[in-house]
């Protein structure tokens, strides 16, 4: 790796300008009334870098919440089917957290298991992203609890720690070189010293979690923790790495599309077949589904856990229900009496 | 093992096939015969038995059925459905020289080289006989490698039997056994096959384990109370196989909705040992 660089307030700031002139897309975290998302910003003053996570993680930058996967027309004597176009334009994030930059390593072996998914591969291709390492937490942030960190590197093409003057920047990857030269005088070679980073103790053993979830399938502790759960799907969508999608088809008479779009298992049809019979019938079985998937499954297939503690399930369910302290109650067995 | 389907490297494009033929099961089972629209893509074509596609209606969306037809058949591929929702009734509504997509081959496969040398029994319910059909046409063309070979196949009613005519080609060879039955009250005066449900038919036929594979696909219930009936008799669950249906919609592995447990039926699956099946929740 080579040696950080720094860049200072007023030229980050001065950034996507910079960028956008060399033919970069640039999204950063805005704030409109409450909500603070990824937007396509020019002028760099409008970037919010304060919130401790936007409300969407980067996943539908690569995993776009509707994507076209076929085009057809009609012909005279049947159907032709076209490819859409996956050559997706060059973009960067900047305001990515640790977190969110993380969860693409899990992705990555998603999307690429035997199958290659271009439209996926495309745009992580195209993709640069710079993440911001983070000072503060807060009380739904358990990055630490599945492996992760505040200043976490995984998934992040440039890191940006915060100093007295600006940010220092550890350039860690080829398209990380490249952006820093795009951008042109606006990082020096004076990093500074990082800011302290925020201080995240770990909610729970994860160690502890997969052995538990492969002894105790029938548990009373999935209904339990579950009986609140409205099935509304936002943790599923705001997760960073929720990946289950439904393919749909939307047409005229003529001509028409075949659509990826974004699906959960948390919703009852989900796994509902046509004759009525439905595998997981019970909230309890489809939470059972989430916990299992990501903290077992997943590593067993994968050597990951499709979790890295974003926290954004909890911070925005609507009813409470909160993974990490469920987590937690699985690694200390703290489960109801039957 | 699975390969990347030759039509490029959009995972999620069809083959543009034709309706070439149809045949009408039961009142609402319908056999498609589909012939690929570009030759060349139908003479690289190749599958085998125990793999699935998901079978399309432009404008109306994908449905996972097998490939019915056997893979020593080629130039064409069948599929077999019951009309139940949006995309099947589509299905039904195509007529002959009509195009529709079709994406595969898809998932795993029954291993028929371990097979050599065993006899075979084959024991399916109702719309279940498509998967096995494929099977046992693929066997039926290898006939020589296997010992004795015994189809039981039956239906609620005599109405809902599958492929009724391949079943008398079946009955009619000297090479293989048949036995037919359908649900008590499910016959008609002239039915000359048994009366029974499949597992207690199964039982009463004395099936023997020894050197045998057995390869069972029914409804949920049928599974249930066949599998007992297999081991009573004798049958190791690593020779008992079977196929399982779930809801899919990619078919290779990427929308999570068939993972069942640590495994996705599309890609670990379809085909399962009795073994395999012990080893997993009960969500399918």
């Amino acid at each position: 790796m080579t040696k950080p660089k720094g860049i200072t307030t007023d030229n980050l700031r001065k950034l996507p300008a910079a960028l956008a002139a060399k033919g970069y897309a640039v999204f950063a975290p805005v704030k409109e009334r409450d909500l603070v998302l990824f937007t396509e910003v020019r002028d760099g003053a409008r970037m919010h870098l304060d919130e401790i996570n936007t409300r969407k993680s980067i996943k539908e930058f690569f995993f776009p919440s509707s994507e076209c996967v076929l085009k057809y027309s009609r012909t005279e004597n049947g159907f032709e089917t076209h490819d859409p176009s996956t050559a997706s334009r060059k973009a960067v994030i900047i305001g990515a957290r640790g977190c969110d930059a993380a969860s693409l390593a899990a992705m990555d072996a998603l999307f690429t298991w035997d199958y290659n998914d271009a439209f996926y591969l495309e745009r992580r291709k195209n993709t640069t992203v710079v993440s911001i390492a983070c000072n503060r937490a807060d009380e739904t942030c358990f990055c630490t609890s599945v492996g992760g960190d505040p200043h976490s590197t995984t998934g992040s093409d440039i890191v940006l720690s915060a100093t007295e003057a600006g940010y220092m920047a550890e350039v860690l990857t080829e398209k990380g070189a490249q952006l820093v030269a795009a951008a042109g005088e606006l990082f020096n070679d004076e990093p500074g010293a990082p800011k302290p980073y925020a201080h995240l103790p770990k909610k729970f053993d994860l160690e502890k979690v997969k052995p538990w979830l492969e002894k105790n399938f029938e548990s009373t502790l999935w209904d339990e923790i579950s009986y609140k759960c409205l099935a509304c799907g936002v943790c599923t969508y705001l997760c960073p790495n929720c990946h289950c999608f439904d393919i749909q088809d939307e047409a005229t008479r003529s001509c028409g599309v075949r659509v990826k779009n974004w699906d959960g298992c948390q919703f009852p049809l989900f796994t509902k077949h046509t004759s009525g019979h439905n595998p997981r019938p019970t909230q309890g079985a489809r939470w059972r589904q989430r916990i299992e998937h990501k903290f077992r499954y997943y590593v067993d297939k994968f050597g990951c856990v499709s979790c890295v503690g974003c926290g954004r399930c909890i911070r925005h369910c609507p009813v409470n229900m909160n993974i990490a302290d469920h987590l937690r109650r699985i690694a200390e067995n703290d489960v109801p009496a039957k | 093992m699975t390969e990347n389907p030759p039509t490029g490297t959009n995972l999620y494009k069809p083959y543009v096939m034709r309706v070439a033929d149809m045949r009408d099961e039961t009142v609402d089972v319908r056999t498609l015969r589909l012939e690929f629209a570009n030759a060349d893509e139908g003479k690289a074509f190749e599958f085998k038995a125990g793999q699935f596609g998901l079978y399309s209606v432009f404008g109306e969306g994908e449905a996972a059925f097998c490939i019915a037809s056997s893979p020593t058949r080629k130039g064409h591929i069948e599929c077999t459905f019951r009309q139940a929702g949006r995309v099947t009734r589509a299905l039904r509504e195509l007529n002959v020289g009509d195009a529709m997509g079709f994406r595969g081959p898809y998932g795993n496969v029954f291993p028929i080289d371990d097979w050599k040398g065993k006899s075979l029994l084959f024991v399916a319910g109702g719309i279940a006989l498509p998967p096995l059909r494929c099977l046992i046409w693929n066997c039926l063309d290898r006939r020589d490698e296997f010992k004795d070979v015994t189809i039981l196949y039956g239906a609620r009613t005599v109405g809902d039997l599958v492929y009724k005519h391949e079943l008398a080609e079946w009955n009619g060879r000297s090479d293989v056994k048949l036995i037919q039955t359908v649900d008590p009250g499910g016959e008609t005066p002239d039915w000359a096959g048994k009366i029974g449900f499949v597992p207690t038919v199964l039982e009463e036929s004395n099936p023997k384990a020894d050197g045998t594979i057995a390869v069972v696909c029914g409804p949920p219930i049928m599974i249930k109370f066949t599998m007992p009936v297999l081991e009573k008799a004798g049958f190791a669950p690593e020779n008992v196989f079977t196929t399982l249906e779930n809801r899919m919609k990619c078919g290779l592995g990427k929308c999570g909705r068939c993972n069942v447990g640590p495994v996705y039926v599309c890609k670990e699956g379809p085909v399962f040992t009795l073994a395999q099946l012990k080893g997993l929740p009960a969500e399918f």
